[in-house]
C-alpha cells in the first residue's frame, strides 16, 4: 500500500496537523512583526484559512491512511497514535479554531492584535496532541501546552478588569488542578513504571490482580487525575472558575475555551478511561463518574436559571452540558457507543456553541452589551442573528431539527444500554429543565422589545461563522446518521488499538 | 504488600513533619521574651528599615530574564547534542535545525517588537 512505499509518511502522518500548526505559527509571527502595519489586519484570514486548510489536508490524508493495516498510527516512538476517534477530535479543533480567528477578527478586543492568534495557535497544537496522546508525559505536555495559551487568550484584554480577573483565576485553578493531575499520572508511573499507554494497560491489571490493595492505590490514583481531567472539562466540583472565565474573557476566546478545550479534553477523558484502567477499576470509575455527571447537570442548570448576562449564563450551561457528555463516558464502562456518542455530542456542542458566540460578538459589536434584557426585539433589529441564535439554543435544549436531539438521544441511550437508566433520566429531566432558560432567551429575541430598533449590522467575517454553524447544526440534526456511523466507527477503533 | 511498600515514606514525612513543629515550638514555649519596638521591626541588615519591602521593579528585568530562559533552555539541549552529534546523524541535524529555528522565530520577534532596546 501507500504507507509501505513511502516510509517518510508512516512517521509524518500521525504529527501531521501538529507540523502544519508549527509551520503557520512562524508565519503569523514574522507577519505580525515584519509586514507593513497596514496588511497586519489580514492577520484572521491567514490564520483562519491556515486552520481550515489543515482541517481538509488532516481529513483527507486521515480517510486515506487510518484504518489501513499497513498504518499503525503510531508517531514521535509511539507518544502519538492516530486512529480515526483522534482524526475526527483533531478535525474539530481545527474547525473551532478556524471559526475562532473569523470571530476575533471581528472582535473590538482583539482584532489584528498577533499574540491572541500565537497563542490561539500553540492551543490549538496541544490540543491536537492531546486527542492523540499515547503516553502518560505527553498527555501532561500537551495539556499544559493548551492550558498555557488559554491562560494568555482569557486575559488578553489587558485594560480590562474582568478579562485579567478571568485570566488570573483561570491561570490560578488551573496551575493548581494540573499538579494534582501530574501527582495521579506520577502515581501511576510509580505502581507500573510505564507511560506508554499501550504497556501500561497490562501493567495495571497485573496490579489489581494482586488483591484490594491495588485497586486501592490505583483508586487514589483515580482520584487524582480525575481532578485534573475534571477541571479541564468543568465537572462539578471543579467548575467554579467556568462563569467567571466566560464572563470576563473576550467573546472569540470564550467561543474557543468552551469548545475545542472541551472537545480536546473529553477526548482525552475518553481514551484515558478506554484504555488505560484495568477492568477492575470500572465499578470504581464508572459510579464516581455517574455521580459526577448526575450532579453536574443538576447543579449547572439550576445555578443558570437565574443568570441575567448571557455569557454567564452559557457558562453554567457548559457544565451542564459537560455533565450531559460525562454520562457518556460513563457508558464506556460496559459499552463503546458510549465514546461514539461523546464524540457525536462534542461534533454537536463545538458546532452549536461557536454560533451562540458568534451571535454575541455580533451584538456586542453593535451595542457593546452581554445582557440578557438586551435582546429584546433581536427578531426585528436583525433576523438572521435572530434565527440563528434560536437554531443555537434548540440545539443546545435538545430540540428536534437541531443536532442537539440526537447529541442527547445517543448519549441517554447508551446509558441505557449500560444499565444506567436512572442517569438517562435524570439527565431527561436535566434537559427539560434546561429548556426553560434556552427558551427564554427566545421568547425575549422575538416577545421583547427594545425602545430603539434600529437595525443591526453583521460583520462580513462574522457571518461567515454564522452561516458555516447555522447549517452545520441543522445538517446535523437532519442528516444524522452518516456522522454517527462515523463516531461508531472511530469508537470501535479505540477499543480495537489495544495491544 | 504495595501499599507497605511506600510505608517508609509516610514514616520520613511524618517525622518530617513532627521535627519541624518540635523546632518551632520548643523556642515559641521555652525561649525567653523580651519584645521591644526595635525587635519586633523587619529585620533590614541591622539598619531601620526605609520603604516597604513590596516595591515596583521595571518591567525590563523581567524581559531579560525570560529572553535568558530562553537561551538558557536552548544551551541545555544543545550541549548533550554536540556529544552524540555524529551517531544521531541526519536526523539529529534536522531535529536540532527545527528546534533551533523556533527558536530564532522567537528572537526575531524579540527583537523587532523593540523587546532588546533597554531604552
Amino acid at each position: 500500500m501507500l504507507t509501505e512505499s513511502v516510509p517518510l509518511m508512516q512517521a509524518v502522518v500521525p504529527v501531521l496537523p501538529e507540523m502544519g500548526l508549527l509551520l503557520l505559527l512562524i508565519l503569523v509571527l514574522m507577519h505580525g512583526v515584519f509586514s507593513p502595519k497596514e496588511s497586519r489586519r489580514t492577520v484572521c484570514v491567514i490564520t483562519g484559512v491556515g486552520f481550515f486548510t489543515l482541517m481538509v489536508i488532516h481529513l483527507s490524508v486521515g480517510f486515506n491512511f487510518v484504518g489501513d493495516p499497513d498504518f499503525s498510527g503510531s508517531g514521535l516512538g509511539d507518544i502519538v497514535r492516530v486512529d480515526a476517534f483522534a482524526v475526527m477530535f483533531r478535525a474539530m479543533i481545527l474547525l473551532a479554531a478556524a471559526l475562532t480567528c473569523l470571530m476575533s477578527g471581528e472582535s473590538r478586543a482583539i482584532n489584528r492584535r498577533v499574540e491572541f492568534y500565537v497563542a490561539l495557535i500553540v492551543a490549538a497544537l496541544g490540543m491536537c496532541l492531546m486527542v492523540a496522546a499515547n503516553d502518560l508525559i505527553l498527555v501532561y505536555v500537551a495539556l499544559e501546552t493548551a492550558s498555557v495559551s488559554l491562560y494568555i487568550m482569557a486575559g488578553f484584554q489587558r485594560d480590562s478588569k474582568l478579562s485579567s480577573e478571568a485570566g488570573l483565576k483561570y491561570y490560578l485553578f488551573g496551575a493548581v488542578t494540573s499538579a494534582i493531575l501530574l501527582y495521579g499520572l506520577s502515581l501511576i508511573f510509580g505502581f507500573t513504571g510505564e507511560t506508554n499507554f499501550s504497556r501500561l494497560g497490562p501493567a495495571l491489571s497485573a496490579l489489581t490482580a494482586n488483591g484490594s490493595e491495588g485497586v486501592f492505590a490505583l483508586v487514589v490514583a483515580l482520584l487524582l487525575v480525575l481532578v485534573g481531567l475534571g477541571f479541564k472539562v468543568a465537572v462539578v466540583p471543579f467548575h467554579f472558575w467556568t462563569p467567571d472565565v466566560y464572563e470576563g474573557s473576550p467573546t472569540p476566546s470564550v467561543a474557543f475555551i468552551s469548545t475545542a478545550s472541551k472537545a480536546a479534553s473529553f477526548g482525552l477523558l475518553v481514551r484515558f478511561f478506554s484504555i488505560v484502567w484495568p477492568a477492575e477499576m470500572i465499578p470504581y470509575w464508572a459510579g464516581l463518574l455517574a455521580a459526577l455527571a448526575a450532579i453536574t447537570m443538576t447543579l449547572g442548570n439550576m445555578l443558570a436559571l437565574v443568570q441575567k448576562n448571557i455569557k454567564r449564563m452559557l457558562g453554567y450551561s457548559s457544565i451542564a452540558q459537560a455533565g450531559y457528555a460525562l454520562i457518556g463516558v460513563v457508558a464506556l464502562s460496559d459499552t463503546e457507543l458510549g465514546a461514539a456518542a461523546v464524540a457525536f455530542y462534542m461534533a454537536m456542542y463545538v458546532l452549536t456553541n461557536l454560533a451562540a458566540f458568534a451571535v454575541i460578538s455580533a451584538v456586542e459589536w453593535n451595542t457593546g452589551s452581554v445582557q440578557i434584557a438586551d435582546y429584546a426585539g433581536l427578531s426585528r433589529r436583525s433576523f438572521p442573528l435572530a434565527i440563528v441564535m434560536v437554531v443555537a439554543m434548540l440545539s443546545l435544549g435538545g430540540v428536534p431539527p437541531a443536532a442537539g436531539f440526537f447529541g442527547k438521544f445517543f448519549l441517554f441511550s447508551a446509558a441505557v444500554d449500560a444499565g444506567y437508566t436512572w442517569l438517562a433520566i435524570i439527565g431527561v429531566v436535566n434537559a427539560i429543565i434546561a429548556l426553560f432558560y434556552y427558551l427564554t432567551v427566545i421568547k425575549v429575541m422575538f416577545v421583547g422589545k427594545a425602545e430603539d430598533e434600529s437595525r443591526y449590522t453583521i460583520r462580513p467575517r462574522l457571518a461567515v461563522v454564522l452561516w458555516v454553524t447555522g447549517v452545520g447544526i441543522l445538517l446535523m440534526g437532519t442528516l444524522a446518521s452518516p456522522w454517527w456511523r462515523w463516531a461508531v466507527e472511530a469508537s470501535q477503533q479505540l477499543t480495537v488499538m489495544l495491544p | 504488600m504495595l501499599v507497605q511498600q511506600y510505608l517508609p515514606i509516610a514514616i520520613l514525612v511524618l517525622f518530617a513533619i513532627i521535627m519541624a513543629l518540635i523546632v518551632v515550638f520548643t523556642s515559641v514555649i521555652f525561649g525567653p521574651h523580651r519584645p521591644t519596638k526595635k525587635k519586633l521591626a523587619p529585620y533590614e541588615s541591622g539598619m531601620t528599615p526605609i520603604g516597604p519591602a513590596v516595591r515596583r521593579l521595571p518591567v525590563r528585568f523581567y524581559l531579560v530574564a525570560v529572553l535568558f530562559i530562553l537561551f538558557d533552555v536552548e544551551i541545555i539541549f544543545l550541549l548533550p547534542y554536540a556529544v552524540v552529534i555524529r551517531q544521531l546523524g541526519l536526523y539529529g541535524l534536522i531535529a536540532t535545525g527545527v528546534f533551533v529555528v523556533i527558536l530564532t522565530v522567537g528572537l526575531l520577534y524579540e527583537w523587532k517588537k523593540g523587546g532588546l532596546d533597554w531604552e
